[in-house]
Formats: structure tokens, sequence, C-alpha cells
């Protein structure tokens, strides 16, 4: 501990707002990322409802969670994969409020169109299926975990047995991606922002 | 391990292998010695040594209270009182997190943001408080408790926006808070938790990418730096493991995992250094605060646990287990013989401990082979009596210079 008694104060002010400010930086940044990110929501893939809600998170998995190459429209060779590499999925958005996966690759897309988001990700494992000549890709988004309040998640159990719950994303022009909240029977479930 | 002060250094090697026939007078003193109430171990050694040399004539009466109330002034020791106190900042941040957690819900999102930030605060102005009192150490203690609630924070924060399965940052933010207040407030403990942080970012980094994670290397740099600056000597021996460590995991990564012969390289060459530098340049150890020593010893226990992974968990043919074997061995006796010629406590340890290891493993793979049972008693054999000459030659050429091996 330093042992100048004229200092001490001003120096663990100085430590505790720059400590506090490190922390408000990150709310506010992920506070605008929700704020002003492009929203989407997409289909939460069918997860077993009896394990969905276990402890104070649920795991989403989603179609973009699990790609798989070669397809048509990737120019993300299966050998370019490794874990821990950057993916960058492009999404077109249907009338129907729907997005659908249309390109996969290794770098943010040179041109999108006015309809499309496009998403990063890291790819999590690999998994090569030999016999069939493909390849799949588990990637996360770090959208894949919900945090709920204790207590409530049995009601929100009870209605995911119909699997008809969404997830809404925040999305930022580099693709950075934040889950903002959850769609449950055609009711948001959401926080407001914060700031 | 050795102390980096290298306070321990000459006169334990004499005890144990200068011949001890002239020393039962020293034995009955060591007997009539109380037990102590100290926790240091130095001090508890320069007590009994100060007796016996009393008891010889070397020391007067008055010269050994003397030493005595040096020993005490300076020894700047870790006592009870702040051990607990430091304890007592980790129940307290338990509670703390317990409390927030429990009533998490039931907090409007601002007011959880502010209740975070005034436990840091809290923190902060309770060492302050504790400072002025001139409770240096309790203050270290409440600047341990800030920095976890800092790190608690985070988790509380990416918890409230659903960020989730990417620790390693959060954690980096965490360790680069540890660090800024360490250093900033001097805070020794806030340090050594900015080291093990760095540590754990590391290990969430490898296990999310499968690569070495090279920057390791710059954490491990910053907070080392904060070690020397700051003088501290366990936080010396906390760099040296955790490097040591980084060392040895650089086998298991790079290669796909077989390169463990670079870990012995790097191993071999840091003792050759530690020991070149402890021999020739014995100014600039002393310099460096006598660092030649425990660093031989974390040297050596990066070659023997390269020699270790090479042997048995790359499973090499008969023949070039032998030989790999062979170095090994010769490596511990030298080892060993190096530590007992200067006192290194820690390396002699690691010795001992890679050779009951060596013999154990290498028991352990052979039996069962047609070589196997008869092949191990050989070596051993042959190594026990390597070890007993060494030993006898150390004990003749002490005994022939007048001066400790």
């Amino acid at each position: 501990m330093i042992s100048n008694r004229k200092l001490i104060w001003p120096l663990l002010a100085l430590v505790a707002i720059v400590q506090s400010a490190a922390l408000f930086d990150m709310v506010r940044a992920r506070d605008s990322l929700l704020k002003s990110g492009r929203e989407i929501t997409l289909a939460v893939q069918p997860v077993d409802p009896r394990d969905i809600f276990r402890g104070d998170y649920v795991t989403l998995g989603y179609d973009i969670s699990r790609l798989k190459t070669p397809n048509a429209q990737t120019d993300f060779p299966p050998g370019a994969a490794s874990v821990g590499s950057d993916v960058y999925v492009t999404l077109a958005g249907a009338t129907d409020g729907s997005w659908t996966l249309t390109r996969v690759g290794s770098a943010y897309p040179s041109a999108v169109a006015p309809g499309e988001t496009v998403l990063k990700g890291r790819v999590n494992s690999i998994w090569r299926d030999e016999s069939a000549g493909q390849t799949f890709i588990n990637v996360r988004y770090g959208i894949e975990n919900y945090f709920v309040p204790e207590g409530t998640g049995r009601v929100l159990e009870d209605k995911v047995r119909s699997h008809e719950i969404k997830a809404i994303v925040a999305v930022a022009t580099d693709g950075t991606a934040a889950l903002k909240g959850l769609i449950v029977d055609g009711e948001r479930h959401e926080d407001p922002p914060l700031l | 391990m050795a102390e980096f002060a290298g306070i321990t250094a000459a006169p334990r090697s004499s005890q144990r292998i200068a011949p001890m026939i002239q020393d039962h007078r020293a034995t009955a003193a060591i007997q009539a010695v109380k037990p102590l109430p100290m926790w240091s171990p130095y001090k508890r050694r320069i007590k009994r040594d100060l007796d016996r040399w009393q008891s010889m004539g070397w020391v007067s009466g008055e010269s050994r209270a003397a030493i005595l109330a040096d020993v005490e002034a300076s020894g700047r020791e870790f006592g009870l009182a702040p051990a607990l106190g430091v304890i007592a900042s980790i129940l307290f941040g338990f509670a703390a997190i317990s409390f927030v957690a429990a009533h998490w819900q039931e907090m409007p999102r601002l007011g959880r943001l502010m209740l975070l930030l005034a436990t840091i605060w809290s923190g902060y102005g309770a060492a302050g408080w504790l400072n002025t009192r001139g409770l240096a150490q309790f203050a270290d203690a409440a600047i341990l408790f800030a920095v976890g609630m800092f790190g608690a924070s985070i988790m509380l924060i990416s918890q409230m926006y659903n960020i989730g399965g990417d620790p390693a940052d959060g954690v980096l933010m965490w360790w680069i808070g540890a660090l800024f207040a360490g250093i900033a407030l001097r805070s020794n403990p806030a340090l050594a938790l900015a080291m093990i942080l760095v540590c754990l970012w590391s290990f969430f980094e490898t296990s999310q990418r499968h690569a070495v994670h090279w920057a390791f290397l710059i954490g491990w740099f910053m907070v080392t730096a904060a070690f020397i600056w700051q003088r501290w000597q366990p936080g010396f021996h906390l760099s040296a493991l955790t490097l040591a460590a980084f060392v040895v995991s650089l086998g298991y990564q790079l290669d796909d995992g077989h390169q463990h012969d670079l870990v012995v390289l790097i191993g071999v060459i840091a003792a050759g250094a530690a020991v070149a530098l402890e021999k020739f340049r014995p100014d600039v150890d002393a310099a460096l605060g006598h660092f030649a020593s425990p660093s031989f010893a974390y040297a050596l226990a990066v070659a023997l646990a390269g020699l270790f992974a090479l042997q048995f968990f790359e499973t090499p043919p008969l023949g070039k287990l032998i030989a790999l074997a062979a170095v090994a061995l010769i490596l511990i006796l030298a080892g060993i013989a190096y530590a007992l010629s200067t006192g290194n406590r820690g390396a002699l340890w690691i010795g001992y401990i890679g050779f009951s290891a060596e013999i154990l493993t290498l028991y352990g793979v052979t039996i069962g082979t047609i070589l196997g049972t008869s092949l191990f008693f050989l070596i051993a054999a042959m190594i026990v009596s390597l070890l007993a000459y060494v030993a006898l030659r150390l004990a003749r050429q002490s005994a022939s210079t007048g001066r400790p091996a």
C-alpha cells in the first residue's frame, strides 16, 4: 500500500473513477448497440423444453449456429475454417419478418444489399462428416445466452413447449450482434435501454 | 523455494552435508530452544543459528540481541492479522455478491449499476480510512475487495445485457483494472490478483481458440514489471511460476502438442543462463536481488516437465525412452549437485521430486515389458551409486577447503 498520506485519497479516487468509468463505458457501448443497431428477429431452434430454462440463463440455438459446407452460397472453403476464426454470415430479410441465410464468408462482404444484414460470429467447433463429404461448423455470435429473472423461468418454459420463440437481435454495422430480448407467442420480453 | 534475497543460501548446505560430529553442543542448544511464536521460517532459523553461534562463542549475547532486534524490525512479514484481513475481505465480497444476486430482479436497472459502483467506492473508501489509521495491510485487503467487486460488476453487467459465452473479454477488462489499482495504489495483493487473472484470461482464450495465446506474455510482462517496481519477492515467484507453466503448456499446444523438445531446450538454456549469472557475474546477480538461484529452480522444473512429457506422454520406442531417461537422470543429478553446492533449496527439492517421479514412472512404464523390472533396478542402482559418489565428493571437498560446499 502506498505510504504517502497526502497522495492516498486522490489516488484512491482516481482508481475508483477509472474503474467506474470502464464499467460505465461497458454499459454505454452495449446500450448504444441495442438502441442504434439494426433489429432483426431470428427463429430459435427447438430446444428440449425440459432443458431450456434450467439455470438462470437459457442457451439459444439458431439456424445459423450450425453452418454446413460446402453449400451453394458459401465462399468459405471447409479448409479455411479453424476454431476461433471469424465468420461473417449474410442474412436476407423477407416481408414476413423472417431472415434467411444467403452467404457465408471469412471476411465482411464487399457488397451488401439494402435488405440484407451481416452478422459476425466466431467458429466454436468443427465437425467433419467424411462419408458425406460435408463439414459442419458451429458458430457463436454472442447472442446464445439469455438471462432470465429468477423464478420466472417456469412461466416462459410452459410457453416454450409450443416452440413459438423468437430472438430479438440488434446488429451493428460491423456485424457485432447483441441479444435484445425474446418474443414468446408474439409477446416481447425486453428490457428498456438503461441510458 | 529459495528466497530471492538469497538469505538462506550459505548456512543451509553446511548444515546438510558438513560432518556434524563437532556439533553435539549445538544440537543440545537447538533442543533447548523452545517453540517460537513466529511465523517466519527465516526468523525461526536465525534465532536457532544465533543460539548455536553464541554457544560456540562466536557471537556475544549483546550482538545476538542486536541482530534479533534488527531482524524483528526489518522483517515486513505477512502476519496472521493481515492474512485474516484478506480472507475477511474475500468473504465481504461474496456477501455483497450474494446480496446483489438475491435482490437483483427487484431493483431497477439503473439502481443495480449504482449499487455495483457503490460497493467499489466503499472498498476504496475503507482502504483510505484504514490507511490513515496506519493499518496499511488491512487497507490492502480493502483494495483487494474493491478490485474483486470490479470483476463482479463486469460479470453482473454482462448478465444484464445478455453477454454470455465469452468470459475472456470480461477477464481481460478485470485484470487491466486490477493492474491499474495495484500500480496506482502500490498494492501487492491487487497485483497478485492481476497475475492470476492474466492466467485465467489466457486459459479462457486458449480453450476457445485452441491456439497458443501469445498475448499472455504481454500481460505477464506488465504485471511482472509492476512486481519489479514494487520489489515484492512473492510476486517474483508468482511471475516465475506462471511463466514456467506457460512454457510447459507450449509443449502441449505447438505442433499439435508435440513440441516438448522446445520446452526442454528453453528450460536447459534458462538453467544454464542462471548458472552462468550466479558463477560469473555474482555482482549483477546481487544487483538483481539474487534472482539467479530461484530462476535455476524454475528452469530445472521446466526442463524436467518437458523431458517427462517426451518420455511418458509421447510413448517413444524403448531405445529412445532409455536415452531420454538417461538424459533426464543426468540432468536431475547435475541439478541436485549444483543445488547442493550453492545451497539452492528450491532446486534441491525439484531435483528430489523429479528423481522420485522419474524413477516411479519409469518403473510403471517398463514393468511388464521383457526388460521390465531388471532394467528398472539396474537404472535405480546406477543412479543411487552415482548420487552417493557425488555426495561423497562434495563432502570431501567441503571438508578439505573448510568452507561450505
